[in-house]
């Protein structure tokens, strides 16, 4: 079987892919929600009652049972931010003290494939990274490098999922996910120096996990009531992961050897000390609707839900070495809002518009420069083309976040965030 | 003028030139003038000296700044190394904190009217009302009349009052607890506060803020040595039969609501309050080193009811509260966390207070700064600007006055608050001569137990009392002349 050679051998590849590909933050919290197909992102992620094509493993399971031919599908998205400004305000950093998140440039890629095993079921298997995060600043003169110079988080998930088409208008889907991920925190560790009263840089903390994994499911039906309406549900769960690693930590010299030496009976520098953390992942659900307006208009309306209660905080153990540090998050559930628009302009080609509302779950107490989330609007435009035995779908994301200020940080870093944020994606179907 | 002041008064002038340009609202009051009355902390007193690098970071001068941009606000500034000298961390083993050697002098002596800044170091709030001359009420009064007369002659239109301190602040660095003298009585200082307020008002000030008195046996001065013995060599208290060591103090081995106070580190150096089965002399420690669980709570009791007197002045005359004492108790508890950086109130190593344990370091001064700009605009309905904390704790604003020296010797955990380091403390918070205050102690132990053995009647103690207080106020006022 020569087609299946191929698609092995794509597989492994987009799991290297995704394996090294940081995903940086591009829908609220640290979900990549319009990152898994440039077709539903064109819908601006409306999709949930269309879900057509074989990214409807992620976006909606239950729309795997209507497709009736081997298919596969490889793209990414090129997730492209010029960086968030940050202006600082009183007390800390104060007026006048501007920041620049590093600018990022990530490739999240994303991989599917249908196989039918009779004209009810549908078999398929999905490799993409539906989370991610990276900030990361420059830590010299970062008025924030107390708090972190880089954070990411990278996700995968390899789900197994199975269609069941129950009627000619209903299909239920289901899929069993293993997901792996990795996660680095880094920052520096300030000091008073007793000589000076004034904060000093004594290390550069590096905290880093291993590619550790759990497991989730998700489920999901589409129900095409007729040729003009159609509805759909999709539940993902959610999930527990519980990383190890190590602490590094680097001793910056200050310039005082009496405190150096100080410092250096405090802290492990040199040493490898294990770490644990764990990330609760959160739950969400999408609901849609979609309807012809005309012969080639039509129009899906989502609401999703995403569980992001679930994220109060990140504990790193240090195994009795060092005392616990708690990152606070005190997340709340979020929702985003999605309507997309599809024009057909013929049998073989469709342009697709689409505006997604997306709220932020983070809090004022706890926007910072390891996440610096705001609600935000986003504008899409994508095109479709069928060809000979493939498919070419395309998309432009604009994201405009709102600008967001803070008074109130719990690590006593205020100011105003403004980000923005371009992604393309392009996804192959054969 | 150092290198290092002329760079603190350009970055103060820069700072300032943002709310000159922007045109501050300072809500229902003006800042036109501006006066500061009140002691030690208002003065920008720091690391037991009053030292231009302090003074030009005192928290009344960032209030200024922030209010009047870069409008002069006169101080009686002192050069370096400042008056008393100032202290310095002079070696982390054995940890030696000391007086900076040299001779300071006035640098703002001529100045033809009463400074803006008019905070005394040591002062009650008896002596705002009162005190004319006298240790550095020579140097910042000039003889020209009381805190109160002076700034009541500027008609000011707004006036900041940071008082009391030192009117429970005495018996927690004595170590001597003496209701009416190093303890002021609720009665007198809710006299003398009303006076202030009255006078304030009838010279048509139209606001004021004032703060309320912090806890003075939670600073590191009161809180740094622990009552029990400490192994020098781990730095971790020494644990015989599974009990920790208490040190011995003037009644015996002390508890655990006992403190023993920074000048005690000399005499431990010297073996005293260690049992000599553990290598010390097995001689107790000096009364002056020991605060007990007892004067603790007596201090503490008497804190609250000042501080009661404080709110209801300021609710009653719609001042600004700033309510020093609260923000104190959050810092002492959790700290306050900035930036990522959690600054506490440990000694040395936590940020907020200066190489006396007394007094606050410059980012202290600017927190402070900051609650009162707090209060201000609730009170008033201004937007101040608060004060831009990353060049205090990222830049050379946070540095403490005058530390320029950098320590040679190896890491160790001896301890030393040199006695020289604690005679200027002593002598700038107006704190009379230990002796002085065992005397009067001791000779009002000996009448109390007296009293008991005769079977007093209320006749002879009302005689004795005031017998007494005319015996204690001819005392305190000889101590205070000696000084």
């Amino acid at each position: 079987m020569p087609g299946r050679k191929v698609s092995l051998k794509l597989v492994c590849a987009c799991c290297l892919m995704a394996t090294l590909a940081g995903a940086p933050l591009m829908a609220a919290g640290f979900s990549l929600l319009f990152e898994q197909g440039a077709k539903a992102m064109g819908l601006a992620g409306a999709y949930t009652a269309t879900a057509d094509d074989p990214s409807a493993m992620y976006y909606n399971v239950g729309g795997l049972a209507f497709l009736k031919e081997r298919e596969f599908m490889a793209g990414f998205t090129l997730v492209t931010s010029s960086g968030s400004d940050f202006t600082g305000a009183a007390p800390f950093p104060g007026e006048g003290v501007t920041e620049k998140l590093e600018s990022l440039s990530e490739v999240p890629p994303h991989f599917y494939w249908v196989e039918p095993i009779n004209d009810r079921w549908t078999f398929g298997l999905a490799l993409n990274s539906p989370f991610g995060l990276v900030t990361e600043w420059d830590p010299a003169d970062f008025s924030g490098r107390f708090i972190t110079t880089k954070g990411s988080l990278t996700t995968l998930d390899l789900s197994a999922n199975l269609g069941w088409q129950a009627t000619n208008r209903l299909g239920v889907g289901f899929g069993a996910i293993l997901r792996m991920a990795e996660v680095e925190l880094n920052r520096y560790q300030g000091a008073i120096n007793p000589f000076t009263g004034q904060i000093a840089d004594i290390a550069d903390v590096t905290l880093k996990s291993d590619l550790d994994n759990t497991t989730g499911w998700h489920a999901g039906f589409l129900h095409r009531v007729n040729n003009s309406f159609s509805w759909g549900f999709n539940y993902r769960s959610e999930a527990q992961m519980d990383f190890n690693g190590d602490a590094r930590f680097r001793q910056i010299p200050t310039g005082y050897p009496q405190f150096d030496a100080l410092v250096a009976t405090e802290l492990p520098f040199g040493a490898a000390l294990p770490i644990s953390t764990t990330i609760e992942y959160p739950a969400s659900w999408s609901l849609g609707a979609a309807a012809a307006l005309s012969r080639n208009w039509r129009v899906e309306v989502d609401y999703n839900w995403t569980g992001w209660d679930s994220f109060q905080e990140v504990e790193v153990d240090f195994k009795g070495a060092l005392p616990n540090t708690v990152i606070s998050q005190k997340w709340d559930d979020a929702n985003n809002y999605r309507i997309g628009f599809r024009w057909l302009g013929s049998s073989s080609s469709e342009w697709r518009f689409g505006y997604v509302f997306d709220e932020t779950p983070q809090p004022d107490e706890t926007i910072g420069p390891l996440l610096p989330d705001a609600d935000r609007d986003g504008f899409t435009v994508g095109y479709g083309r069928k060809g000979n035995g493939f498919t070419l779908d395309l998309a432009l994301m604009y994201l405009l976040f709102d600008d967001r200020t803070t008074l109130v940080n719990e690590s006593g870093y205020n100011g105003t965030w403004k980000t923005e944020g371009l992604l393309f994606a392009t996804s192959l179907s054969w | 003028m150092t290198p290092r002041t002329a760079l603190l008064l350009g970055v103060i002038v820069a700072m300032a030139a943002l709310p000159a340009i922007a045109q501050v609202d300072t809500g229902s009051v003006d800042f036109t003038r501006y006066a500061s009355m009140g002691d030690s902390l208002a003065a920008g007193f720091s690391s037991g000296g009053l030292h231009i690098e302090g003074q030009v970071l005192s928290f009344p001068s960032l209030i200024s700044s922030q209010t009047r941009g870069t409008a002069a606000f006169e101080q009686p500034l002192v050069s370096a190394p400042g008056i008393p000298n100032i202290l310095s961390l002079q070696s982390l083993s054995p940890l030696i904190i000391a007086p900076q050697p040299g001779q300071a002098g006035p640098l703002n002596l001529g100045l033809q009217r009463p400074y803006d800044n008019m905070a005394v170091p040591g002062a009650r709030v008896g002596d705002v009302v009162r005190t004319r001359g006298g240790g550095l009420h020579d140097l910042i009064l000039r003889g020209l009349g009381t805190q109160l007369e002076l700034v009541a002659s500027q008609q000011p239109t707004f006036v900041s009052l940071f008082i009391g301190n030192n009117d429970v602040l005495g018996a927690a660095t004595s170590g001597i607890v003496i209701d009416g003298v190093t303890l002021t009585s609720a009665a007198q200082f809710e006299g003398d506060l009303r006076t202030i307020a009255g006078t304030l008002a009838a010279v048509g000030v139209q606001g004021t803020a004032i703060a309320t008195i912090p806890s003075v046996v939670s600073i590191p001065y009161v809180t740094t040595i622990p009552p029990v013995l400490v192994n020098p060599a781990t730095n971790e208290p020494v644990v015989i039969n599974g009990q920790l060591v208490p040190l011995i103090g003037p009644n015996g081995p002390l508890g655990p609501g006992d403190h023993v106070l920074l000048p005690a580190s000399a005499e431990l150096a010297r073996g005293l309050g260690i049992p000599a089965a553990l290598g010390g002399t097995g001689q107790p420690l000096s009364d002056a080193s020991v605060l007990s669980a007892g004067e603790t709570a007596e201090i503490e009791a008497r804190r609250e009811e000042l501080n009661a007197v404080i709110r209801a002045v300021a609710g009653e005359t719609g001042a600004a509260l700033v309510d020093i004492a609260r923000i104190f108790d959050q810092v002492v508890q959790r700290g306050i966390l900035q930036g990522g950086i959690l600054l506490t109130s440990d000694f040395l190593t936590g940020g907020l207070f200066s190489y006396d344990g007394v007094h606050a370091s410059p980012i202290g001064y600017a927190i402070i700064a900051n609650a009162f700009i707090d209060a201000i605009n609730a009170t008033y309905g201004g937007n101040i600007p608060a004060v831009t904390m990353a060049p205090f704790l990222l830049g050379d604003l946070g540095r403490l006055p005058g530390t320029s020296s950098v320590g040679t010797l190896a890491v160790g955990s001896s301890f030393i608050f040199t006695a020289e380091a604690y005679e200027n403390l002593r002598v700038a918070l107006n704190i009379p001569k230990t002796k002085k205050l065992l005397r009067i102690k001791n000779r009002r132990a000996r009448r109390q137990a007296a009293a008991v053995a005769v079977g007093s009647d209320d006749e002879l103690d009302t005689r004795s009392s005031r017998r007494s207080l005319r015996r204690q106020r001819r005392e305190l006022r000889r101590a205070l002349r000696l000084r």
